[in-house]
């Protein structure tokens, strides 16, 4: 993968923790009686941009793509059953409206990540290739 | 409140504007990169100044949520490290850590990491400016 685009990946991922962090801190530690599944969906996903981060950052290409593919199962999931049964959900969550309180930001990001992780992954696959030396990566 | 309604939150504003106008303006063009460390450096300024005039106003009797309002305000300080994060990729930087995975950045490579951040911390910075303004408001 691009460094840059990597490096971006992890800053975005590290931004959208952190929005997910402080909004499912207060919302679990004030509340979370009032609404205990999307305030744990809310704190699931800050968990989940934080291990996506590291494991971008460190290059764990393996977590990186398992995590990001079950984000985009969670944005969609979350992002539907908001409209399907909307009475389960009393307040939102980061995925609600497929992130649309966050510019769909977390519908986008995992769709880039999977596309350049699952790239990267067949260019690695790809027989005949080298590996790329490190001033590449 | 007018003081931080009328100046300082455009004040952060403009800020973010100019910073991620410079991001993209480095993305596109990496000479432009010390052009954008100018308008991180004003960042940081402006997201100080945004600090101090809201602590005060908390202090001085506005009612607003004590939690929510220095969450947001923290995550303001919290983002400020990423801008500039091509630094990791120096040469220098990663021949002090042993991880071989560490990345390796040529100068433009560097600018352009330093260009990408810029857009994203700018919109989470003006993000977070209009929720402590949305909270001040409700509360004032």
């Amino acid at each position: 993968m691009n460094p840059v685009a990597r490096i971006a990946l992890v800053v975005a991922y590290a931004v959208l923790g952190l929005a997910a962090l402080g909004r499912s801190s207060v919302q679990i530690s004030t509340k979370l009686s009032e609404a205990p599944v999307p305030y744990l969906v809310s704190g699931v996903s800050a968990l989940l941009y934080t291990v996506i981060a590291v494991a971008l950052w460190r290059r764990w290409a393996g977590v990186a793509l398992v995590g990001t593919a079950i984000e985009l199962v969670g944005v969609l999931t979350v992002g539907t059953l908001g409209y399907v049964e909307s009475s389960w959900w009393p307040d939102e969550t980061v995925w609600t409206g497929y992130g649309s309180a966050y510019g769909w930001v977390p519908l986008l990001l995992p769709v880039i990540a999977l596309v350049l992780l699952v790239r990267e992954r067949r260019a690695r696959t790809a027989p005949g290739d080298t590996p790329a030396p490190r001033s590449a990566v | 409140m007018d003081v931080y309604t009328g100046v300082v939150y455009p004040l952060v504003l403009a800020a973010s504007g100019v910073l991620a106008l410079a991001g993209i303006v480095t993305l596109l063009w990496p000479r432009a990169h010390r052009v954008l460390r100018v308008a991180v450096a004003a960042t940081y300024a402006a997201v100080t100044i945004h600090l101090i005039t809201v602590a005060v106003l908390l202090v001085s009797g506005n009612s607003a949520g004590l939690v929510l309002t220095l969450g947001y305000l923290v995550a303001s300080l919290a983002l400020l490290p990423l801008l500039g994060i091509g630094r990791l990729g120096t040469p220098e930087a990663a021949a002090a850590d042993p991880d071989p995975d560490r990345p390796v950045l040529a100068p433009d490579q560097i600018a352009r990491v330093d260009a990408a951040a810029a857009v994203i911390i700018a919109a989470a910075l003006a993000v977070l400016a209009w929720r402590v303004l949305t909270i001040l408001e409700a509360a004032a």
